[in-house]
């Protein structure tokens, strides 16, 4: 064997596919060769401080809030319930309709199109929201009224409009400042009313 | 393993904000070393990982789930930092120079264990040439050394994530291997 196919062999070697078959040649070549032998020598060592330079090295790590930053910049799916939007867009039929679907019982599936976490207000962008968690962080300031549905609403900053939490919790910390109220809705028929008073002061306003 | 992630890309896509970001935790350090290591500077290497993911989150949809997940998210990050690399290519090595290298970053500065100052030097000093070697590797080579022994990839998986034949990444790791050789030696002449 030349030793240029040796060194090739090695090679194979070190990336862990070397055949027995090959194994055996490059075996009796080094025995023979002193110059390969101190190459195979080098070249395992080059490979070792390869794997251990590297492994030490990281201590250089990412920056401890890069999920967070990461999660506050994704797009926002979109989560609201399609009977909400067509509310938002129709108060006044909305507000109409509403009344006779109380009228006829319907008020629970109503109540049920929502099964995921919903966040409304006027300045969501100050907002975090962790999987069914929504924080206002220390030291943030959230213009407007804010709103929860269905999900645990944990504030530590302040909030300068009203709070709603429906069917969900929430947590003021002592750090955490409200000015307007608080409102903890976790009934159906709360619930109703609640839509149809926001309905009516949504066309009130108009 | 797979079976998690799986798991997390279908809980993902329907809408589950804690599942990516758990997804976000299982990646985030193994895509900031691979884009540190390839670019030498931190500032850049946390874009690579804030648009990795922003990719991965795009394109959910399109994860195909007989595919390793880390595979398709190593194969997004290094394609970031290629494209990066190669942008700046001009003003390279001055980059390289100026950015900030390691010794900045303090590991140097790590104690050992019960080691003697000279053994500290000499480990410090063998890094510090495998880390300014493999930063002055043409791309191709660097991202295959970075594949293969910081991230630990096997030749099969290096393959899969740059969609090269497993020859190629055999070739381009001996060579790497001899060029660190070469280079190690002459550091202990
Ligand atoms: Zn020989």
């Amino acid at each position: 064997m030349e030793c240029k196919q040796a060194v090739s062999l090695m090679h194979d070697y070190l990336d862990g596919d070397l055949l027995s078959e090959q194994a055996n040649e490059l075996k009796s070549h080094l025995e023979a060769c002193p110059d390969c032998r101190a190459a195979f020598r080098r070249l395992e060592e080059t490979e070792m401080m390869l794997f251990a330079a590297n492994r030490k090295s990281e201590s250089v790590a990412v920056s401890e809030d890069m999920t967070d930053r990461i999660m506050s910049f994704l797009p926002q799916p979109k989560k609201h319930s399609p009977a909400w939007s067509w509310v938002r867009r129709h108060p006044a039929l909305t507000a109409a309709a509403a009344f006779i679907l109380i009228m006829l019982g319907t008020s629970i599936g109503f109540w049920n199109a929502d099964t995921q976490l919903v966040v409304r207000g006027s300045d969501l962008n100050r907002v975090q929201v962790e999987g069914n968690t929504v924080i206002v962080p220390e030291g943030t300031i959230v213009s407007g009224d804010l709103t929860v549905e269905r999900g645990e609403l944990k504030i530590y900053g302040d909030v300068e409009g009203n709070v709603t939490v429906i069917d969900g919790s929430a947590y003021q910390a002592s750090t955490a400042h409200v000015a307007g109220q608080v409102k903890d809705i976790n009934q159906a028929f709360d619930w109703v009313w609640y839509k149809l008073s926001n309905i009516v002061s949504e066309v009130a306003y108009r | 393993m797979d079976n998690l992630e799986t798991r997390l890309v279908k809980l993902a896509l329907k809408g589950d904000q804690r599942a990516f970001a758990e997804i976000v935790d299982l990646y985030k350090d193994r895509i900031f070393h691979l884009a540190y290591r390839m670019l030498s500077n931190r500032h850049e290497a946390e874009d690579v990982v804030q648009e990795t993911f922003l990719r991965v989150y795009r394109n959910l949809d399109r994860y195909d789930p007989g595919q390793k997940f880390s595979t398709w998210i190593y194969r997004i990050g290094t394609n970031l930092s290629i494209d990066r690399l190669r942008k700046r290519k001009p003003t390279y090595s001055l980059d390289a120079e100026i950015g900030d290298q390691d010794g900045a970053d303090g590991y140097a500065l790590i104690p050992g264990d019960n080691r003697t100052p000279e053994t500290e030097y000499m480990i410090s000093e063998t890094r510090t040439t495998i880390h300014e070697a493999i930063d002055g590797l043409p791309p191709k080579y660097k991202t295959v050394m970075i594949l293969r022994y910081l991230q630990e990839l096997s030749l099969q998986e290096i393959s899969d994530v740059l969609d090269m034949p497993v020859t190629t990444i055999k070739t381009r790791v001996h060579r790497g291997r001899e060029f660190l050789r070469k280079k190690l030696e002459s550091q202990q002449h």
